[in-house]
């Protein structure tokens, strides 16, 4: 087990700055989760702690050690990539044991580890199968299994469940999560599935455009995300985001006047300086808290577009003005669509952010 | 639907009629003839006579002789020298890929007539640069084209240098569908840059050299270029003659065609036969 550090991590391709100067402190036998949309360096972070790419700048440390210049065999790392990156020409078990054979690994202790990885993983009767004769989650059961058997230190994903199907996927999620608690290593995910970064990690990485956004646990960036990028990435569905604008300062509150809701008024206490008068600022509820109507302290009226109602739960696609908002209902209060229905917001169940996506507390 | 299918036929036509009366009523014609006895007039039908004397002539084992020899020597040679070139050509340390990926097929495009005219000369006993270049280091010149070793190297040599960049070429397309996480993951496991090819490279590649290996083996049983050209008509007495070169002098010098359809057959028939052994013995296990 090891703690993995990282400091001002540089890498640029050419004269393209891809990541940003990232700072991360996993600890010994945590399950970290870099998260992020497409192109946001989050896997170029995880190739560069695994050595398989250059780090343009900064350092890298497993355990302790300064790995900069440490060939990825030697980082006591294992990975598991996204395209499982099987050897299709073995099977299982030489898949399994490649690595080992290769470097000369004690039969017996080879054989020990294999046998250890297939009950683990629960692949013991598919160990004379080829990949190709195996199903997309088997493989990658296979994938895990082949990391497994190198005993290392940190266990390195690189969107293992993107290929899978959408049931499969949270089956793997559940497996994945006991794996972390039966070996009790570090784990570091990349995914950009902001459901798996929630469900799996004890802490989450959010990444955008090669700069980290916010470090912090599940819960934490979901109550309390650091900007609007955040908010709107952590969640689902998104965060609703309603346009506003500074009214007027009330001591330790501020009141906004909401652009396309009629001249609706909220009163949000702050803990800090509150933002100017006039300022456009931008408030954000998330589909649990819009309440039924004189529940909270400022109403909304708008207009019910499409309803999707999934049993336990319907989500509400509703206009109001050029703002479409998600707004969640138990099943028994499910509307129908073309429905004008009044909701309403709690200030203390709402988050205020100015123009440039800055939170304002 | 019977309509469309007519349209089709139709479409078709040109090509089918082209077809049966260039390819198919020769394969079929020449087969027939081969049981034919063609140095009379008329030609009379007369099933063993040149199946019969293909299984006496010494000719015949003298040109299979030296088919196979090239073959056995030449085709494995060549093919390991596709796949290093092929290996070359994908290595991300490799400048101007481009040109050294020309430079491997050029030969392919470069007309037999004149190869072959550059090879005689190059391997010249008195003004070749091979021999140059053996005086240059030391050692006695060759007379090439008087010994039939040596000829017969030049042949192997000359068939290589025209083939293995278009071999590599086909290879190179081979490695480069190689997923490179397979390498990724063999990197952190430690296996070696040399051993990732033999425990990665080769066997992935593997359905792609067969794919070269029978292309050079029907390439080879039809040799005849080189044998005709570059040793002057499988010299010296007969020492490279060929089975392509046996067939042309039967068919064409002595107009036997019964007997040049018969050793046809038998090139086409080895061809396959040898192939299919080769496909059988590289298959994949179940």
């Amino acid at each position: 087990m090891a703690a993995v550090t990282l400091k001002n991590v540089v890498k640029r391709f050419g004269v393209f700055e891809i990541v940003h100067g990232a700072n991360i402190d996993v600890n010994d036998g945590e399950f970290v989760v870099f998260v992020g949309p497409s192109g946001c360096g989050k896997s170029t972070l995880l190739r560069m702690i695994a050595g398989l790419e250059d780090i343009s700048g900064g350092e890298i440390a497993i355990g302790g050690k300064l790995v900069n210049d440490v060939e990825p065999a030697d980082r006591g790392i294992a990975m598991v990539f996204q395209s499982y990156a099987l050897y299709p020409h073995m099977s299982v078990e030489q898949n399994l044991s490649f690595g080992l054979r290769m470097n000369g690994n004690p039969k017996a202790d080879t054989e020990r580890r294999v046998k250890r990885a297939a009950e683990i993983l629960r692949i013991a009767e598919l160990m004379k199968r080829r990949p190709r004769q195996l199903s997309g989650g088997q493989r990658q059961r296979v994938a895990i299994g082949r990391a497994i058997v190198r005993e290392p230190q940190v266990f390195l994903f690189d969107e293992p469940l993107s290929n899978l199907d959408a049931e499969l996927r949270v089956q793997m999620r559940v497996e994945i999560s006991r794996l972390h608690k039966e070996l009790g290593v570090t784990m570091i995910y990349v995914t950009h599935d902001q459901t798996e970064a929630m469900t799996l990690a004890d802490r989450i990485v959010v990444l955008n455009a090669g700069n980290i956004e916010q470090i912090g646990a599940p819960l934490d960036l979901y109550d309390d995300p650091a900007n609007r990028f955040v908010a709107g990435f952590v969640g689902s569905p998104k965060m609703n985001f309603l346009a506003a604008q500074v009214v007027g300062n009330d001591g330790n509150a501020t009141v906004v006047e909401l652009a396309n809701h009629g001249g609706a008024r909220l009163r949000k206490p702050l803990s800090g300086a509150p933002p100017a008068v006039g300022a456009e600022v931008v408030l954000g509820v998330r589909p649990e808290h819009f309440f039924e109507a004189g529940e909270g302290d400022c109403d909304i009226a708008v207009k019910a577009d499409v309803a999707e109602h999934l049993g336990s739960v319907s989500y509400i696609y509703a206009n109001a003005g050029p703002e479409e908002l998600i707004i969640e209902r138990e099943a028994s209060r499910q509307r129908a669509t073309g429905d004008h229905m009044v909701v309403s917001i709690k200030a203390g169940q709402s988050l205020l952010f100015d123009k440039s996506g800055a939170r304002i507390r | 639907m019977r309509y469309q299918n007519a349209t089709a036929y139709r479409f078709l036509a040109p090509y089918l009629l082209i077809f049966s009366i260039f390819w198919l009523w020769p394969i079929i014609s020449s087969f027939l003839i081969s049981f034919q006895a063609t140095r009379t007039v008329p030609w009379r039908f007369a099933p063993t006579f040149n199946w019969g004397r293909l299984i006496g002539d010494p000719a015949f084992f003298n040109a299979l002789k030296n088919t196979l020899l090239i073959l056995v020597i030449q085709v494995p040679v060549m093919i390991t020298l596709a796949i290093v070139m092929a290996v070359l050509l994908n290595s991300p340390l490799l400048k101007a890929r481009g040109l050294f990926r020309f430079a491997f097929f050029a030969p392919v495009v470069v007309g037999e007539v004149a190869y072959s005219a550059v090879f005689r000369l190059m391997f010249n006993l008195d003004y070749g640069i091979i021999n140059k270049l053996l005086n240059s280091v030391g050692l006695p010149r060759i007379d090439w084209f008087s010994n039939v070793t040596p000829a017969m190297a030049v042949i192997m040599i000359a068939v290589s240098w025209r083939w293995a960049g278009y071999n590599a070429i086909i290879l190179l397309a081979g490695l480069q569908s190689i997923p490179q996480d397979v390498y990724e993951a063999a990197t952190l496991d430690r296996v070696s840059k040399l051993k990732q090819f033999f425990y990665i490279t080769l066997p992935l590649l593997k359905p792609i050299i067969v794919f070269c290996a029978v292309l050079s083996i029907i390439g080879t049983m039809q040799l005849f270029t080189e044998p005709f050209l570059i040793t002057e008509r499988g010299g010296p007495g007969g020492g490279t003659e060929t089975l392509g070169l046996l067939l042309y002098r039967q068919g064409f010098k002595s107009l036997n065609f019964g007997y040049a359809s018969a050793i046809a057959y038998t090139m086409a028939g080895l061809a396959i036969a040898i192939s299919l052994v080769q496909l059988w013995l590289t298959r994949d296990p179940k």
